[in-house]
C-alpha cells in the first residue's frame, strides 16, 4: 500500500522531467546546427614558424542574432569592406547592434571613409557608436554623410549600427555599410 | 513514468545525435575535401559560444549548404527507410504479387518482422521537419543553396505523408475498416 503511494508519487514528479527531456532532445540538436552554421572572418595568417599577425587593418563582423538586424554579412572587394544587414520591420524606438569589429594591427594610425544607408529612406536616423561616440550615416529624409574616422595603431574598435525613428517603420529594408581606407 | 514517454525518450536520441553528427561531418568533410581552412572561435555572441569561421562568403555559403546537406542526408535516409519498410510490410499482408516482388529484389528480411512502429516514424520525420525548416531558413537568408532549400523542404513535405500513411495504417490495426474485416 504504501510502496504504491511512493510509485505514484514518484510518477507524478518523473513524468514532467521526463516530458521535459523530451522536449529537450528536440530543441538542443536544432540550437547546436544553428551555432555551428559558418561565419566568414578574415582569418590569421599562420606561418610554419609560428603564429603571426600581418601588419594591416582587420575588419571583422561580430554576429549574434538580434531581431531588427538580420542576415549579416561582409565582403572585401577591391580594397573595400561592404558590410550588409536586413532591417526589418519595428516599432517606434531606438536599436542598436555590435556589427563590426576594426583592429588595426599596423605600426601607424589608419583613415577611414565610412558610408552607407538605406536605398529608400525609411525615416529613421542611421549610423554608427564607436567608443560612445555617434557617427550619423542617414538622416529621417535620406540624405547620406560620409564620415572619417581615424584608428590608432595597435587599436581595436567595436562599431555598432544604431538606428532611430519616431514611427513606426513597416517594411524591411537591405542597409549597405562601406568603408574605405584612405592611403 | 508512461511506456509512450520513455520510448519517446529512446527513439529520440539517436535521431538527435545523428543530427548534429550530420552537421559536424559536413563541415570537416568539405573542408578537408576542398582543402579549406577555417577557425574555431568561442567569442560569446547572445546564448552561441562557438562558432567556425571562414575566409570568404562564398566559401561560407559553399560549406554550410554542403553541411546541410550531410545533416539532412543522415536524417532522410533512416527516415525513408522506415517509411517504406512499414509501407512494404503492410502491402505484402494485403497483396501476395508485392512478396513476389520482394524476394525478387532481395530485401525480404524487410517484411519478415514488424518492428518500425509509427511513434518511431514519427519522431524521426519531426527531427526531419526540424532539418528541413532550419535548411529553408537559411535558404531564405541566403547562407544556403537554394536547391538545397527546395530539396529538403520537398522531401520533408514527402515524409510528411510518409508518416501520416503509416499512421492510417497503425489506426487500422485499432480501429479496423468495417467493409474490410467484416
Amino acid at each position: 500500500m504504501k510502496e504504491n503511494k511512493i510509485k505514484k508519487t514518484l510518477a507524478l514528479v518523473v513524468e514532467p522531467i521526463a516530458l521535459g527531456l523530451v522536449a529537450l532532445l528536440f530543441i538542443i540538436p536544432a540550437i547546436t546546427v544553428i551555432n555551428l552554421q559558418p561565419i566568414t572572418k578574415k582569418l590569421k595568417d599562420i606561418n610554419v614558424l609560428g603564429v603571426t599577425n600581418r601588419s594591416e587593418l582587420q575588419i571583422n563582423i561580430v554576429g549574434g542574432s538580434h531581431q531588427i538586424f538580420l542576415n549579416e554579412k561582409i565582403d572585401l572587394a577591391e580594397g573595400k569592406y561592404v558590410y550588409r544587414t536586413k532591417l526589418t520591420k519595428r516599432d517606434a524606438d531606438s536599436y542598436s547592434k555590435p556589427i563590426i569589429e576594426i583592429i588595426n594591427n599596423k605600426e601607424e594610425s589608419v583613415n577611414l571613409d565610412i558610408y552607407g544607408g538605406t536605398t529608400l529612406p525609411t525615416k529613421s536616423d542611421i549610423g554608427l557608436i564607436i567608443r560612445d561616440q555617434r557617427y550619423r550615416l542617414q538622416e529621417p529624409n535620406g540624405d547620406n554623410s560620409v564620415q572619417k574616422i581615424i584608428v590608432p595603431a595597435k587599436e581595436r574598435y567595436v562599431v555598432y549600427l544604431y538606428v532611430e525613428s519616431f514611427s513606426d517603420v513597416m517594411f524591411e529594408e537591405d542597409f549597405e555599410l562601406t568603408i574605405k581606407e584612405i592611403q | 513514468m508512461s511506456k509512450l514517454i520513455k520510448r519517446a525518450l529512446k527513439n529520440s536520441i539517436f535521431p538527435a545525435i545523428l543530427m548534429i553528427a550530420g552537421k559536424v561531418f559536413g563541415i570537416f568533410f568539405t573542408s578537408a575535401v576542398y582543402g579549406l581552412t577555417f577557425e574555431i572561435g568561442n567569442d560569446l555572441n547572445g546564448i552561441f559560444s562557438t562558432q567556425i569561421y571562414f575566409n570568404d562568403s562564398s566559401t561560407t555559403l559553399f560549406v554550410n549548404s554542403y553541411s546541410d546537406l550531410f545533416m539532412f542526408a543522415f536524417l532522410a535516409i533512416p527516415t525513408a527507410y522506415f517509411i517504406a519498410k512499414t509501407a512494404i510490410f503492410q502491402s505484402a499482408t494485403d497483396d501476395p504479387k508485392t512478396i513476389v516482388k520482394v524476394t525478387r529484389f532481395n530485401i525480404l528480411q524487410w517484411i519478415t518482422k514488424d518492428d518500425t512502429t509509427f511513434l518511431k516514424i514519427f519522431i524521426w520525420t519531426a527531427f526531419l521537419w526540424i532539418a528541413s525548416a532550419i535548411i529553408v531558413a537559411n535558404t531564405i537568408q541566403d547562407n544556403t543553396y537554394t536547391w538545397v532549400g527546395i530539396f529538403a523542404g520537398s522531401f520533408a513535405f514527402l515524409c510528411g505523408f510518409g508518416a501520416v500513411k503509416t499512421f492510417e495504417v497503425e489506426s487500422n490495426k485499432v480501429y479496423p475498416d468495417n467493409k474490410k474485416y467484416y
